[in-house]
């Protein structure tokens, strides 16, 4: 009798434990629901708004026009002339994926990039967003997207000191994006 | 008087990260420049105030052996709420916060402040005690932010402070500069905090 009455007690406690996390998970999932409907087409309108600022930040160029049949690569047309590709590439830095925006110009050089998405470390691989960086990069054609540590070649991407992980990512994502931008346009694509 | 009390604990003498040591996982992961240990300082206040106070309305409608569960319910939303939000109106914000906003669920402080003492107290002291140890984790960031930024690579804030040509300690950005400097920062509020208590017996003392 008493084991039974010991028993129902615990039925019933289990059954409020239960209905109390139900009631936690239920209001929980209710208020995000409401919040997220309220915000996440803002919040898709400021990421294109992003996309497209650091896009003009690369080139100048009143028209990006999206490559067909490549996800996310971009002609950008001035004045119905085409002034760069932009693709993104993406590397394996020392914190993480970097990703990248390049610019690349018709004639298979780097214009230009940005980096999007990082986690390096700030003041070791965050340099490699700084102009000290990423200003060789102007120019240069796949041969020359090498780093180096010696400073005597200078046709050659400098390494950032302490960061040579990040400094190959970087240089080698975006040799990447050149090489199959290259390839690419050499089939074809226009 | 005693809403200060609740209040200023916090900031010095029960400092969550130098002295009650919790939550050493974000002092030494975000703490390499200032601007991100100052914009995480505040994440942590904005969720531990609100944590507070949630856990405080419900907390006499919790059965005790689901308590756990349901502050860290409580917690994951306040969490997903203000990445939403920061998503949809401050995208820039968001995008340097990175991982660690996800990372504020699980923070031991937070956790802890509900357990010790919004499950206890009314909702105005629970508001008190979250915005002081908020307050109390953001001073603590700072404090650690200004020193490895600044001898690490030479600037605060990014404005450069001791010149191009100072040689940065590379280590003071790294993760063992950062236990090197906690360790002494926690040495020092110990001496602190030891002086403090010393004259509040002084003083009882005399009282009685």
């Amino acid at each position: 009798m008493e084991h039974a009455e010991h028993n129902s007690h615990n039925e019933t406690s289990a059954l409020k434990i239960a209905l109390n996390l139900v009631c936690a998970t239920l209001i929980s999932g209710l208020i995000l629901g409401v919040i997220y409907a309220a915000t996440h087409k803002i919040a898709e309108q400021k990421q294109v708004e992003l996309k497209q600022a650091s896009m003009i930040s690369l080139v100048q160029a009143d028209e990006f026009k999206e490559i067909e049949g490549q996800a996310e690569w971009y002609e950008a047309l001035k004045d119905g002339q085409l002034v760069a590709y932009i693709l993104p590439a993406e590397g394996k830095g020392y914190g993480g994926t970097i990703a990248i925006l390049v610019a690349i110009s018709p004639e298979m050089t780097v214009l230009k990039y940005t980096i999007t998405e990082a986690a390096e470390t700030p003041g070791l691989g965050a340099k490699a967003a700084e102009p000290l960086f990423s200003d060789q990069f102007i120019g240069k054609d796949t041969e020359h997207l090498v780093v180096t540590k010696d400073p005597s070649q200078k046709d050659l991407i400098q390494s950032i000191s302490g960061s040579t992980i990040t400094s190959r990512a970087v240089t080698n994502a975006i040799k990447e994006s050149v090489e199959q931008l290259s390839a690419f346009v050499q089939e074809g694509g226009k | 008087m005693q809403f200060w009390k609740i209040f200023s604990k916090g900031l010095i003498l029960e400092n969550p990260i130098l002295v009650l040591a919790l939550s050493l996982c974000p002092a030494l992961a975000v703490t390499s420049s200032v601007a991100t240990a100052l914009t995480m300082g505040a994440t942590v206040t904005f969720v531990i105030t609100c944590n507070n106070v949630v856990v405080s309305i419900v907390r006499k409608w919790i059965n005790p052996k689901v308590r756990v569960p349901v502050y860290i319910i409580s917690i994951a939303t306040i969490v997903t709420i203000a990445s939403l939000v920061l998503q949809a109106f401050l995208p820039l914000l968001y995008k340097d916060l990175g991982i660690y906003l996800e990372l504020v669920v699980v923070f031991a402080i937070i956790l802890a402040r509900a357990e010790v003492f919004a499950a206890k107290n009314s909702v105005v002291r629970s508001f008190l005690d979250g915005f002081g140890m908020g307050c109390g984790f953001i001073i603590a960031m700072l404090i650690i932010g200004v020193i490895r930024e600044l001898l690490g690579n030479g600037s605060i804030l990014g404005f450069d402070i001791l010149g191009a040509n100072y040689p940065a300690a590379l280590i003071m950005v790294l993760p063992p500069g950062a236990f090197i400097l906690i360790g002494y920062l926690v040495a020092l509020f110990r001496l602190i905090v030891k002086k403090w208590e010393k004259r509040q017996k002084v003083r009882e003392e005399a009282l009685s």
